[in-house]
């Protein structure tokens, strides 16, 4: 039986996944992925825990406004990209570093 | 008496003493646009006329005056500077005048174009104002100026070729002996002066009755007495500080005659004569024996010597003893008349040897040989050239021994008569003076005839010159006129028409020293026999050893040599006194240089070795404490500062980081 630690586990997985590509990927993009990874981590946490609310289904309805607040977010961000890749020409965040003192 | 424009004898004296300084200035203004000695010899000139019509004519044996001027005071006690005329002064400044004229003529010729004759003008007109200063200078210290001042223009004179090596030693030599009598002088005045409370002559000897009391047995008066003979003696070249004199022979020829005749040696003795009533009897013995060492050491000296100028530098330092005792037995007025009569035959001395020199420089000039026209040995022969030089020396040569009909006659026979008379009174060793005297005397005779036989006779060495046409001829008229009015004045008429009574003389009969031994009749007869015969007979020695060729000692001989190097007190003293002072500054140099400056280096390394430990202790502890903590601040901050790199990734690390770590501290706790 699938049990609350195994959505558990699997959502710290997704995580550290997301966690992972935000800090090491050489590509903006490729961090906004690792954002929603992250993002959709804390929802299948949302949604796990959903179980406890069974009358209000708490849970999956805060679920489903995050995905939409993580689409327009990823709206947000991607415009972002495209203008800081105006600006720079590039999108490697190595090369980004005008928040240095 | 005065009918010389009617001016007073001390206006007429100041004149005297100030034309010649006048014309020293005129000459330095003018320089080289004056080279004749115009200036000069008008100043001596007026000086001379002044002297003998204005001052000496109206003053001696007549009266004595006086007049005084107040210089400055000091507290109570004025000084007074002023002009002081009696028998001595007056004597002592026309002589100066009369023996300076000659000179200055003399000079035109001798001098003549000489390339600092501007100079010479100049420094002779200071000379002789300083020498007529000096002798009718009322106050002891005004005298002491003008002696000074007398010894610096001997000093200029002396060193007047001054691009020669040996004029430079000697006129350097002659101004430090004479410091030394110097100092003796400066502490006589000052002795008089803290005793007495007065420099002024007048006050202090006059004869009239009102002088100062000054007991004549009290120590200070022998130490004073003692200090200015000990003056006296570097003026007046006493042995041993004569060694000055024959080297100061480097100057021209007319100034050694001046230096030698009338000023200069003379201003010791006149010294002598003035403070003479401040003598007592040890301070008198001393001057006699000085007196007689002297006379008889320069004598002997003399005998050995080849310069021409050296021998008679050595006879005047010989007859300055004779002066120096004349002093010491009392009869200073027979010492003033030797003065003034060696005055005449010494000057005119020196001129026929510079006008043999003379002579001799330009056969040396033409024939371009290389000899010392001084040398004795070069010379011989020259009567035949020089018929009047060869006469006037010939009239002083015998004035200087002491012959019969001249001047020196007379005054020599003064002294030693009158120092046979001393002796006899007090008996005993004293007889020792007059006896070492008169050999001086036969000595002085000897050594003057063999100048005079070693220059004019026997043969010319470079008659093959002469031969050959280089003319060798008699010295110029404007050197002969001098030479002939000093002539005349060395012989007896000028001073008295007696032939062998010296007490006859007129400077004698107005001088008076006071002081009388019992008269021998004998000695006035025996001894000018004794000292006439032995004059002859040592020119007639002379004659045989140096005319007739029949020398009979040897070069080499010991004696000659001795007295060749002048009894070797010229090594002796620089054995002794100069490498004495040079060996002692040595050891003080070698002291200061290790003692004194061996502790100033010491310490010196120990502050630097103090401060070498300081500076560690600075650099290491100080600065090292101070450096940590900077070094410990830029490291901390070294290491958070790579957090702060722009990256963003690198943020969300570092907060990651932080939230981990935040959440391990809660967890953990």
């Amino acid at each position: 039986m699938i049990t609350l630690t195994h959505f558990l586990v699997v959502s710290a997985c997704i995580f550290c996944i997301g966690l992972y590509a935000v800090l090491a990927k050489r590509n903006t993009i490729m961090i906004l992925v690792g954002i929603e990874l992250m993002i959709n981590a804390a929802i299948l946490n949302f949604v796990a825990f959903g179980k406890y609310d069974k009358v209000n289904y708490g849970g999956q309805v805060f679920a489903i406004f995050a995905i939409v607040l993580a689409a327009a977010a990823v709206a947000v961000g991607l415009a972002i990209i495209l203008n800081v890749y105006r600006h720079f020409n590039t999108i490697n965040p190595q090369n980004i570093h005008e928040l240095k003192d | 008496m005065n009918t010389f424009l009617h001016i007073s004898p001390v206006t007429a004296s100041i004149l005297v003493t100030l034309l010649p300084l006048f014309a020293c200035l005129v000459q330095a203004l003018i320089g080289k646009k004056s080279i004749s000695g115009n200036i000069a010899l008008v100043a001596i000139i007026a000086s001379t006329g002044i002297s003998l019509f204005g001052v000496f004519l109206p003053i001696w044996n007549e009266t004595t005056t006086l007049q005084k001027w107040a210089w400055f005071t000091i507290g109570e006690r004025t000084l007074e500077v002023g002009i002081h005329l009696n028998n001595l002064t007056v004597l002592m400044q026309l002589l100066v005048c009369i023996i300076s004229l000659p000179v200055h003529i003399y000079s035109r010729a001798y001098m003549k174009n000489d390339e600092g004759i501007h100079r010479y003008w100049m420094y002779l007109s200071l000379f002789c104002f300083a020498m007529l200063g000096l002798t009718v200078s009322i106050n002891l210290l005004q005298l002491y100026i003008f002696w000074e001042l007398v010894g610096f223009a001997s000093y200029l004179l002396i060193g007047f070729w001054f691009t020669k090596e040996t004029a430079v030693q000697a006129n350097k030599k002659a101004f430090l002996i004479n410091r030394i009598g110097d100092i003796g002088f400066l502490i006589g005045i000052a002795l008089v002066y803290a005793h007495c409370g007065t420099l002024d002559l007048s006050v202090l000897f006059n004869q009239t009755g009102t002088q100062i009391a000054i007991d004549k047995n009290a120590t200070w008066v022998t130490f004073a007495g003692l200090a200015f003979f000990l003056g006296a003696m570097a003026k007046s070249a006493q042995f041993p500080l004569h060694v000055w004199l024959p080297d100061a022979m480097e100057g021209p020829t007319s100034v050694s005659s001046l230096i030698h005749a009338a000023t200069m040696v003379a201003a010791g003795i006149f010294l002598l004569c003035t403070v003479f009533p401040l003598f007592n009897d040890t301070v008198l013995l001393v001057v006699s024996i000085i007196g007689t060492l002297t006379a008889l050491s320069a004598a002997i000296f003399a005998l050995g010597q080849y310069d021409i100028k050296k021998v008679l530098a050595f006879s005047t330092i010989s007859q300055l003893g004779f002066m120096m005792v004349g002093v010491g037995i009392g009869a200073w007025n027979a010492a003033m008349f030797h003065l003034t009569t060696h005055a005449f035959f010494k000057c005119l001395l020196f001129l026929c040897a510079g006008a043999v020199i003379h002579e001799m420089a330009h056969l040396k000039a033409k024939a371009k040989l290389d000899i010392d026209p001084q040398d004795l040995r070069h010379l011989g022969g020259l009567r035949h050239f020089m018929p009047k030089t060869f006469t006037c020396m010939v009239v002083a040569s015998l004035s200087l021994a002491g012959f019969p009909f001249t001047s020196g006659y007379l005054s020599k026979d003064s002294i030693v008569i009158t120092a046979y008379e001393w002796a006899n009174h007090l008996g005993g060793v004293y007889v020792l003076i007059p006896i070492l005297l008169t050999i001086v005397s036969l000595l002085t005779a000897f050594y003057i005839g063999r100048l005079i036989f070693k220059t004019f006779f026997g043969d010319f060495k470079y008659r093959s010159y002469i031969d050959e046409g280089i003319v060798f001829h008699e010295a110029p008229s404007l050197m002969l006129v001098p030479m002939f009015f000093l002539a005349a004045g060395s012989l007896f008429p000028l001073f008295g028409i007696s032939l062998t009574d010296y007490h006859s003389a007129w400077i004698m009969q107005t001088l008076d020293a006071g002081t009388h031994s019992p008269i021998l009749a004998q000695a006035h007869l025996f001894i000018p026999i004794l000292l006439t015969g032995g004059a002859i007979l040592g020119w007639f020695m002379g004659w045989r050893w140096y005319v007739k060729q029949k020398y009979p000692l040897s070069e080499n001989n010991r004696f000659v040599h001795f007295a060749y190097k002048q009894g070797y007190l010229n090594e002796f003293n620089e054995h002794i006194f100069v490498r004495g002072t040079t060996g002692l500054s040595r050891i003080l140099y070698t002291f200061d240089r290790y003692v004194v400056d061996g502790f100033t280096k010491l310490f010196s390394w120990l502050v630097r070795q103090l401060s070498v430990v300081a500076y560690w202790f600075d650099k290491h502890i100080v600065d090292g404490i101070v450096n940590l903590l900077a070094g410990t601040m830029y490291y901390i901050g070294h290491l958070v500062r790579h957090v702060q790199n722009g990256q963003l990734q690198t943020y969300l690390g570092f907060a990651l980081t932080i939230v981990v770590l935040g959440l391990l501290y809660l967890l953990i706790k």
